[in-house]
């Protein structure tokens, strides 16, 4: 089935592997080599496993399966040699089998470094090593610059320990967005219907779980639901049921074979699936339950559409194919593939072109697939990718409920943050469907505006009217998420900017940065005697940050952002002094000698990391496709992502499509490989 | 095998699937029950939450000689009902290491667990059964709803410090260990949902009308819920535990569609003159329910608290779990400033930060002691129904500026059905959150098989000699 090359997409970093035959290091002298031991024994056959699990996939498939191996192998020698004596030497006193202080040990994560649970271990010691904050100051021994580079180089590498692995993907429920969605498209009643659903954390944190209540709330929804889009039981069929039911049946027919037919083809669209023949068998009981019960045939064929409607194949999206016994990876089937596209860029079910594709099997086909992602894009449709996708990743999605000083910022009506929402939304739109370049959403001279938000630009005289429109910019210093006022707003306070929160963000919402969480109990700045600070502006008060050593090595490298985005007050408005009349000072130097005196120069420095900020995006959408968080072969995945979308210009479409066609996105563990190397 | 929580075997309803049955939820109410004098209302347990701890001179009482005569400032509003409260100063939170950049996202969520998240995989919800839900199980059978989950904001905060799933942030209430339980957040659809046809029928508001009583549809319910299982047997294993989600949710639904059967079934009775009261006639009248135009956080959380004394009061359900606010950022603008809640609580002791912690807690506090006041004052049985109530309100942190959890502010109201001695501050209770759950639990009548969470012992002094 599978064909192509798009299976796998783990070419190796060249700078950081080089493919070693061997694969299975010698064991070491030290205590070591009982550990690395078992991790030729416990970890290489998972791997074997797994590999031989996907050997559906192609040859080219097989030859990155092979380079991975070799960059595996190479990961487990570096990792023996160089980064356990690493720790060993400047960690383990601490953070060992003695002691575990701040409740943090390397112990586990030694043993089995590719455990996707220590990702996050192992990010957050190389960002707690990068900022200074460890080894701590008092340590006995310290590591040099270059011995702490190299040691963050070999942690880059760990991710070739893991098992080729697209995760678990667990059968998903449909979101309240998907469900609503999913309704209107099966009987065309509005979305609202279900908006008394709870809201949900989509993407990465998406719950995916099922409650009583929740059930209740479907079962509610669906009556009312039915009673919107169809006749009432006693009247003759309206257009939808003869469209979903198919014709009266004839007199002297038989009409529980027609029925059959009506409920077959209403489970092919319900369950966006064929249905199996037990599943049809279930339904069909149904049937014959509602005429025992006196029903009409029309009144029996509602009950059947009820009970798809709550069944787990229409709120889960569930697979067409069962595990094969042995299997631990299975392709996912083009059923499921349709799903999870559609539901991606549409938060819908799959449109008839869709379906028609998975009846025929094509969508496994790359170019087929790279096709649909394009139509999908183009469709009206694709908006919902920003209302899931971007407005999380841009924090827009907390605008409309955030708090505002409404003495200070009476600006901050619901009209107004919808106009801001919509500017980044359009933004997103625009460089989607354009297939522009990714760079373009820090750096761009245009934007989308209305005449409410033309006066947060002081182009209030411009522009008239309530609706959003395309303008060009002129000032350089706008243009792009950093100038945007909506990010602008969500990331101050209430009542004030925050240049530590715009900081934080642009790291970690756009360069895709790790920045550690303030360690407990720092005095916070409105700790600073009051009088003392009383004629400091707020950037001279944030430096203090700096006289502090255990602050100063990650402010250092957060506040200067924040203080290059200063012109913009706490709703994004222009300003060359701050409230009490200080001029704003936004020139600040980022690390490598990168200086910047405005704005427009921050968002030139920002805009020339254009490998981190697409691998981010790509990141950040490829979690919110899973629906859950990375683990150690996705970020393989992801080296191989980020490079297509560099060769291809950073376009957005591109990235789109690389999330769509990657190994995890296109495949399913149904069991645990441990499991399957036993 | 499988542990299970349900130790009578008369209640043991989550397991019995499709074999529904009335007479069975009949003779379980308390309805039954031979009215004569020795007859006892159920206890009912109540939970309410505020983040992010208190400033502790302003909470804890001076000495427990001067508890009723000179309450601290944050007790003001209980003045009245100090009598019916009990103050346990003592009680510790669980030990957050090795998760301790995370004590906002575990303040709630080991808040009804005593337990902490599973640290090695941080993603996925994996904690522990909370009280509340083991108070459900045991106890929610006998009554229409299990147990009420009510939140005043939307659980959908997405901060996921030290990698732990976002639901940790905003959910105390676990069905299971990996299986939160959302919270209803719109006071419309809690009142249609249970009371809707007891109150003269009229839904609140334009909201959706409520659950049906449809024979038909328990019937087909249950052929779903036999396709779903054949399913399951064509599911990986991680599939089938989801979908063990959904056959649990329907079969609580099938019993819900049961449970309005009966309450119709009963109305029409009435109707006809036979009497199946489920009330003494000295019990007050059920309380009227008026939802409120308007966003007043303080009207809102009034009309939640409404709801779970009616629900109580009518016996609807008699465990109820009430997030009154969530750990994020939240600001009360009606307090007169839209400081963030979260951010005054680090006020390294700024006289006017203290203060604006210190209203948001008095703010929080008055919402609990309008709805003991309310409990105060509806006559049950021989006395009040909050006699037959255990109310516990507190907060997951003791100092929100420290993130200290070694003295949990806790404030318990009710008697339990004078399980509990009420009208004291007790200082110097060594004990932890499980010992404190596990003991209330107790208190209400239900027997644990094991502790909760970190739970060692039970705490003696709060029952009554």
């Amino acid at each position: 089935m599978v064909t192509s090359s798009l299976t796998t997409s783990a070419p190796v970093n060249p700078a950081a592997a080089p493919p070693s035959p061997r694969l299975l290091g010698r064991a070491g002298k030290s205590l070591l080599s009982a550990l690395w031991l078992w991790l030729a024994l416990v970890g290489y056959p998972a791997v074997a496993a797994s590999a031989s699990a996907s050997s559906s996939a192609s040859s080219s498939g097989s030859e990155a399966d092979s380079e991975f191996i070799a960059a595996q192998a190479h990961a487990k020698k570096t990792f023996q040699e160089k980064i356990v004596p690493f720790v060993s030497t400047y960690c383990s006193e601490c953070h060992g089998d003695k002691k575990q202080k701040g409740g943090m040990t390397f112990r586990s994560a030694l043993k089995n470094p590719g455990g996707s649970a220590f990702r996050r271990q192992w990010k957050q010691s190389v960002a707690t090593l990068k900022a200074h904050d460890m080894p701590p100051d008092d340590a006995q021994k310290h590591p040099s610059e270059e011995e702490a580079q190299t040691f963050i180089d070999w942690v880059s590498n760990m991710k070739y320990l893991s098992p080729k692995d697209p995760g678990t993907f667990v059968i998903r429920r449909l979101n309240r967005m998907e469900y609503a969605n999913t309704l209107h498209d099966l009987l065309g009643v509005q979305p609202e219907v279900a908006f008394d659903l709870p809201e949900e954390v989509l993407g990465a944190g998406y719950l995916n779980s099922l409650s009583p209540l929740l059930m209740e709330q479907y079962l509610v929804i669906t009556n009312e639901a039915l009673s919107l889009a169809l006749a009432p039981e006693e009247a003759p069929p309206n257009a939808l049921q003869k469209e979903l039911f198919g014709p009266t049946p004839a007199a002297g027919t038989n009409a529980r074979d027609a029925a059959r037919v009506a409920a077959r083809s209403l489970a092919r669209k319900a369950f966006r699936r064929p249905a199996s023949e037990s599943e049809l068998a279930v339904l069909m009981n149904v049937f014959d339950l509602a005429i025992a019960d006196q029903r009409s045939y029309f009144g029996a064929l509602r009950m059947v559409l009820k009970a798809a409607l709550v069944s787990p194949q229409f709120l889960f999206i569930t697979p067409a194919v069962e595990p094969e016994l042995g299997k631990a990876i299975m392709p996912v089937d083009d059923y499921q593939l349709a799903c999870r596209l559609s539901y991606l860029i549409w938060a819908t079910m799959p449109d008839p072109e869709l379906a028609a594709l998975a009846d025929g099997g094509k969508l496994n086909n790359p170019e087929v697939l790279n096709a649909q992602v394009k139509r999908l894009l183009s469709d009206q449709r694709s908006r919902a990718l920003f209302d899931g996708f971007g407005a999380q990743w841009l924090g827009l999605d907390k605008l409309a409920g955030k708090a505002f000083d409404t003495v200070k910022f009476p600006q901050m009506t619901q009209p107004m943050r919808s106009a801001m929402y919509d500017e980044a939304r359009l933004l997103f739109d625009e460089i989607v469907r354009n297939n522009g370049s990714v760079l373009q959403f820090v750096d761009c001279d245009f934007t989308f505006l209305n005449n409410t938000l033309a006066q947060v630009y002081g182009l209030g005289t411009e522009v008239a009217g309530p609706e959003m429109r395309r303008v060009a910019l002129s000032n350089p210093n706008r243009g792009g998420v950093l100038g945007m006022p909506g990010v602008l707003a969500t990331t101050s306070f209430p009542d004030r900017t925050s240049p530590v929160n715009r900081g934080v963000w642009v790291l970690e919402q756009i360069l895709g940065e790790h920045v550690p969480p303030a360690p407990p109990n720092v005095p916070s700045l409105e700790k600073q005697d009051k009088k003392k600070i009383a004629n400091l502006s707020l950037r001279q008060r944030t430096e203090m940050h700096r006289t502090n050593a255990v602050c100063a090595n990650c402010h250092k490298i957060l506040d200067p952002i924040g203080f290059g985005l200063e012109n913009f007050d706490a709703i994004g408005r222009w300003r060359d002094a701050d409230e009490n009349g200080t001029a704003i000072d936004a020139t600040g130097e980022l690390p490598g000698r990168k200086a910047f005196s405005s704005p427009k120069e921050l968002k030139t420095i920002i805009a020339g990391r254009a490998d981190d900020l697409s691998r981010n995006i790509a990141e950040k959408l490829l979690a919110y496709a899973l629906c859950r968080q990375l683990e150690g072969y996705d970020d393989v995945v992801l080296d191989g992502m980020t490079e297509q979308i560099a060769k291809d210009g950073y376009r957005m479409q591109t990235l789109i499509t690389q999330v769509v066609t990657s190994y995890p996105f296109r495949h399913r563990r149904v069991r645990e490989l441990e499991g399957a190397s036993k | 095998m499988k542990k299970n929580w349900l130790i009578d075997r008369r209640t043991c309803l989550r397991g019995l699937g499709a074999s529904l049955a009335l007479p069975l939820l009949e003779s379980m109410g308390w309805a039954e029950q031979p009215k004569s004098k020795g007859f006892k209302p159920p206890v009912r347990l109540g939970f309410m939450y505020m983040p992010h701890g208190v400033i502790m001179d302003q909470f804890w009482p001076k000495s427990p000689d001067t508890f009723l005569s000179e309450p601290p400032p944050a007790l003001e509003s209980l003045r009245s009902v100090l009598h019916q409260c009990l103050m346990l100063k003592g009680i510790s939170g669980v030990p957050i290491s090795p998760l301790n950049g995370a004590p906002h996202a575990l303040e709630l969520s080991t808040w009804l667990t005593a337990t902490l998240p599973d640290a090695s995989r941080r993603s996925i919800v994996n904690i522990a059964i909370s009280a509340d839900q083991i108070a459900a199980n045991y106890i929610g059978g006998l009554t229409e709803l299990p147990s009420l989950e009510l939140a005043t904001m939307p659980q959908t905060h997405k901060e996921n410090q030290e990698g732990l799933n976002e639901a940790y942030y905003s959910h105390c209430s676990f069905r299971s260990p990996t299986q939160p339980v959302p919270a209803e957040t719109n006071p419309r659809n809690v009142f249609n949902r249970l009371f809707k046809d007891k109150q003269g029928g009229q839904p609140a508001g334009n909201a959706r009308t409520s659950i049906k009583a449809d024979k038909l549809d328990r019937g087909m319910l249950d052929l779903v819920l036999g396709g779903a299982k054949d399913l399951r047997r064509n599911l990986g294993a991680h599939d089938q535990r989801k979908l063990d989600e959904y056959l649990d949710s329907v079969r609580s639904v099938e019993r819900r569609i049961a449970a309005v059967e009966l309450r119709q079934k009963e109305a029409a009775l009435e109707a006809a003159g036979v009497s199946v009261a489920r009330r003494n006639d000295s019990d007050s009248p059920p309380i009227e329910i008026k939802i409120p135009e308007g966003d007043r956080r303080s009207e809102y959380m009034k009309i939640m608290c409404d709801l779970t004394v009616l629900s109580f009061q009518t016996d609807t359900t008699r465990v109820s779990t009430y997030i009154g606010s969530t750990p994020n950022g939240v600001s009360y603008p009606e307090l007169g400033f839209t400081d963030q809640h979260h951010s005054v609580t680090h006020h390294n002791n700024q006289a006017d930060k203290v203060d604006k912690v210190a209203k948001i807690t008095e703010f929080n506090v008055s919402q609990f002691a309008y709805m003991i006041q309310r409990m105060q004052s509806l006559t049950e049985g021989e006395g009040m129904l909050l006699d037959n109530c255990i109310m516990l309100w507190g907060s997951g942190l003791e100092d929100g500026n420290k993130h200290s959890r070694e003295n949990l502010p806790f404030l318990i109201a009710g008697r339990g059905g004078g399980s509990i001695q009420t009208g004291r501050f007790v200082p110097g209770v060594s004990a932890n959150q499980g010992d404190l759950l596990g003991t209330l639990l107790t208190c209400a009548g239900i027997p644990l098989d094991r502790q909760i969470g970190i739970g060692t012992k039970l705490i003696s002094e709060i029952r009554s000699a």
